[in-house]
């Protein structure tokens, strides 16, 4: 493990059993776990490669519950990190050996289905997949899909500002909710918007997404659901040079044609995903596009005619187009199932996360080669290409001596990569601890102290989810200080009427 | 007062600084397009970004637009039209409304935040803004967002920007999502319908998979102003209109306009309108056209009420009825516009009582002075969530230089 967790603090682990008691007096039963065996499942998350037993687990499955939890944490200097169903790939609810566990996976209901107002307002412990199974039934669903829908809580997508392949026409997390009740640190409960289009106030809801477990912990969310499209149909198009498929997407959203998602696989990433799935994938080109349209059929079709003629245009080498829900969902059975594919390939592997825009990608490409054959690491690409969010997935075996450090390093120069090219470090998996120490690659001292102000709105104690997102520290007292500029009494030399 | 006219980014950080030394607040402008919204201000110098006013970077095939805070929105819209790309969220213009020149900045239109009829399908101006660079209250420039359409890295400050009224920072440069102009657009038009049964068939038109675009509901006594509206011939059939849009590729419109005129039936015979008529009437919507300072309900108040959308059509009937008011329908119900007949405290208290009691929130959007300095214009929020906004607002201008007191009564002494 490269990256350093605050110090745990020894007065608080000396602590321990007095906490322990304190949270089941809160939360009684089972929903206080302090054995290590018990707590195992609770050590990591999706970033795997890191592990840290918490000090305590707690489950509350009342928002009364949580609320006395965070207050006794407040009240006795506790740190917290909150956890949803545990997918984050970039260790967003790693534990600290110090700090509550605070597990959501009771609230497990949803609490009201609002087709009239095209809502759902629901605990977030439910998958993300089951709110839209819970509205299929009415041709309604949720439209933000990550990979991990089936697993995946709608309060850790809040978290994390989850995206997904449809997030191209949908929107991300971000985009698709409405409101929540969040507990603060100090216990305190707020409502923030509703069912209503728009907040009042600060767009308080746009902080709280995204914000990775730092400002609060939210109890209920309200989400907008859609209704299904009448139909999708998928092209999967492939092509003798990376730089043709680029071209593709750039040409596709040039003509006005925003898909419902655009993927891209490269030679590595198509070989081991036809490998495992037989999705009948062709195997002698450098990239393969799928290209999904939804809609009326009467548009559909037309699209799927305008994108053919602009792959050809392109210099496509194939290109098949689906001609039944079984044959769509055939091609994306390949690119659904690339990271366990790639997984198959190698012992270990990691799957960085930068965006970069669209026009940059051969350019990114050419730059992962070569870092590729500088590391002597393998790399299998696939992206949302649509959106330029690329997921390169580093092939490395954790067994060999000093491996898992080489492949940090490569996916961090990937990371500097994408910064370089006027993109970002992560599109949606977020910062969390993994790419924590590469913030100063995109911000300035200045732009993360506003972000750290903003965070001291809400806890200004720095008790949640502390070492996350941020690659140092600073105490709010010091971030408020304004620095008033002495004996500058007058406006400065601008040119005034 | 003194008008500082800032050529860039060190300016406006210098011009803060010395503010905070002063303790003098200052008023940020841009075209002053909407300095009649919010309370009246405690400032006595004007931050004028007029001047900071290129177009940084413009890349059409990125879906992309990079601009200084005071360019223009309209030259902005003219450049973007000729790419035949749009701002989806559909800004509003304020200056019919408020009968202020016809003029407005990029950053003005981040700030403010008035959406369109298209919000529904598109989101706001917070979900369009995809980065900023912006002079906080410390006097420090900071990076919000990123230049990409995709970003999780760090907290999304744009969100905060977006609808802040220049109370947090000062934006300086924004980065915004553009996106496809549609190919063709068409208007279903029902007539006769009262305020509830033209909500619910707005409700069944938005649960249809036909992606209905904009949906609105103008009754027939707002048609009073006559033909200066920018409804057009709606009015002269002296009957509701209830409107409902689909936009996209020609042959999927026709598609569309055909089976959602099936589906609403039963709440009559949908007539159609197409393409520049069509666009006219959603400009007429977008900006609250029967409105209008010039036309009839000119000297009237203007309230914007936002609520959960299937409860507009009883709450606006209520309030047109308690109040002698016209009302015209957005977003499905979700948006209701409220002109009310004068009085020195806009009807405040009767029209926030019955908001609150739908879950929604109420801005004077359009008002004399004296009547703002009786009313909270913003509406007012539960004591731990105005506490949370107020930590908010703090943690980017502890001192309160920027457009001090223009969102809370009371707050600008």
């Amino acid at each position: 493990m490269t990256i350093m967790m605050p110090a745990p603090d020894q007065a608080v682990l000396g602590r321990r059993a007095e906490i322990v008691a304190a949270l089941r007096a809160i939360v009684p039963g089972e929903g206080v776990i302090d054995k290590p065996a018990e707590m195992l499942p609770y050590e990591s998350d999706g970033l795997t490669a890191y592990r840290q037993p918490p000090m305590v687990v707690v489950l509350p499955d009342t928002t009364e519950q949580v609320s006395k939890v965070l207050k006794y944490c407040f009240e006795q200097g506790v740190k917290v990190v909150p956890r949803g169903s545990g997918t984050s790939l970039s260790g967003g609810s790693l534990p600290l050996a110090d700090g509550v566990l605070l597990g959501l996976g009771k609230f497990k209901r949803i609490r009201e289905i609002d087709f009239d107002n095209r809502v759902v307002v629901t605990e977030p412990g439910v998958t993300n997949l089951a709110i839209s199974q819970a509205v299929a039934h009415a041709g309604f669903y949720y439209a933000p899909d990550p990979s991990s829908q089936i697993a995946c809580s709608i309060g850790g997508n809040i978290a994390e500002n989850s995206g997904g392949v449809h997030c191209l026409k949908y929107g991300m997390t971000t985009n698709n909710v409405l409101g929540c009740e969040i507990v603060l640190i100090t216990g305190e409960v707020v409502r923030i918007g509703g069912k209503s289009p728009e907040t009042s106030g600060y767009d308080l809801m746009g902080i709280i997404t995204g914000s990775e477990g730092l400002l609060g912990v939210v109890t209920e969310v309200t989400v907008r659901i859609l209704q299904k499209p009448e139909t999708a149909r998928a092209l999967m198009v492939g092509f003798a040079q990376v730089e043709a498929a680029g071209e593709c997407v750039a040409r596709i959203i040039g003509a006005g044609i925003i898909p419902g998602g655009m993927e891209m696989m490269d030679k590595p990433a198509i070989h081991a995903a036809e490998a495992f799935v037989h999705a009948g994938y062709p195997l002698d080109v450098e990239a393969l596009l799928i290209i999904e349209l939804d809609g009326p059929s009467v548009e559909v079709d037309e699209l799927i005619k305008r994108v053919e003629a602009i792959a050809l245009g392109c210099g496509s080498t194939t290109c098949q187009i689906s001609n039944s829900e079984a044959e769509r969902n055939l091609f994306w059975a390949g690119r659904k199932a690339a990271f366990p594919a790639v997984g198959r390939i190698s012992p270990d592997y990691l799957c960085m996360d930068g965006t970069i825009p669209r026009g940059a990608l051969p350019r990114a490409l050419a730059r992962i080669r070569e870092l590729s054959e500088k590391y002597g690491l393998g790399v299998a690409n696939v992206f949302h290409a649509g959106d330029g969010n690329l997921h390169p997935l580093i092939l490395y075996d954790a067994n060999k001596p000093g491996e898992m450090d080489k492949a940090e390093a490569f996916g961090a120069d990937i990371l500097r990569c994408c910064v370089e090219l006027g993109g970002v470090l992560t599109g949606e998996h977020g910062v969390g601890v993994e790419k924590r120490d590469l913030m100063p690659e995109m911000f300035s001292e200045i732009d993360l102290n506003q972000q750290q102000r903003l965070k001291c709105a809400f806890d200004a104690q720095g008790l949640l989810n502390p070492g996350k997102v941020f690659p140092v520290l600073h105490r709010c007292a010091e971030l408020g200080r304004v620095h008033v500029h002495g004996g500058q009494l007058a406006f400065p030399d601008i040119p005034r009427f | 007062m003194d008008t500082l006219k800032v050529r860039d980014a060190a300016d406006v950080e210098q011009v803060v600084r010395a503010a905070l030394a002063n303790e003098q607040p200052l008023e940020i402008i841009g075209h002053g397009s909407r300095r009649t919204i919010g309370q009246t201000m405690a400032t006595n110098a004007l931050l004028d970004l007029s001047t900071l006013n290129a177009v940084t970077d413009y890349e059409p095939n990125e879906l992309i637009i990079t601009l200084q805070a005071g360019a223009p929105l309209a030259d902005v819209l003219s450049l973007i039209d000729a790419k035949n790309q749009q701002f989806a969220f559909e800004p509003m213009n304020t200056a019919p409304l408020l009968g202020l020149p016809d003029t407005g900045t990029v950053g003005g239109m981040i700030g403010a935040g008035l959406a369109g009829p298209r919000r529904i399908k598109a989101g706001g101006a917070r979900d369009h803004l995809l980065g900023a660079q912006a002079v906080s209250g410390f006097g420090d420039s900071f990076k919000a967002g990123g230049k990409v359409v995709k970003n999780v890295t760090g907290y999304d400050l744009c969100k905060l920007l977006a609808g802040s009224w220049g109370t947090l920072a000062v934006m300086t440069e924004v980065t915004l999502k553009v996106m496809p102009k549609p190919e063709s657009e068409s208007t279903l038009v029902l007539r006769g319908l009262d305020d509830v049964t033209a909500n619910r068939a707005m409700t069944a038109a938005l649960g249809s998979p036909f992606d209905v675009s904009g949906a609105a509901h103008v009754p027939n006594s707002a048609f009073r102003s006559g033909d200066r509206n920018g409804l057009g011939g709606l009015g002269l059939s002296g009957q509701a209109a209830t409107l409902l849009r689909l936009e996209g590729f020609a042959a999927s419109v026709a598609h569309r306009a055909g089976t959602l005129g099936h589906l609403l039936a039963p709440f009559g015979t949908a007539e159609r309108i197409d393409d520049a008529a069509s666009e006219a009437i959603w400009a007429a919507v977008r900006d609250v056209g029967p409105f209008a300072a010039d036309g009839a309900l000119g000297a009237w108040p203007v309230w914007r009420i936002v609520c959960p959308p299937a409860s507009g059509g009883a709450l606006g009937a209520g309030l047109a009825r308690e109040t002698g008011g016209d009302v015209i329908y957005d977003w499905g119900g979700g948006l209701i516009w409220t002109a009310l007949p004068p009085t020195p405290d806009a009807q405040a208290a009767l029209i926030r009582e019955r908001v609150n009691a739908a879950g929604g929130h109420a801005t004077l959007l359009r008002a004399s002075e004296d009547v703002r300095r009786n009313v909270d214009v913003f509406h007012p929020q539960p004591g731990g969530l105005a506490a949370l906004g107020e930590r908010v607002r703090h943690s980017f201008d502890p001192k309160r230089i920027l457009n001090r007191g223009r969102l809370i009564r009371g707050s600008a002494a």
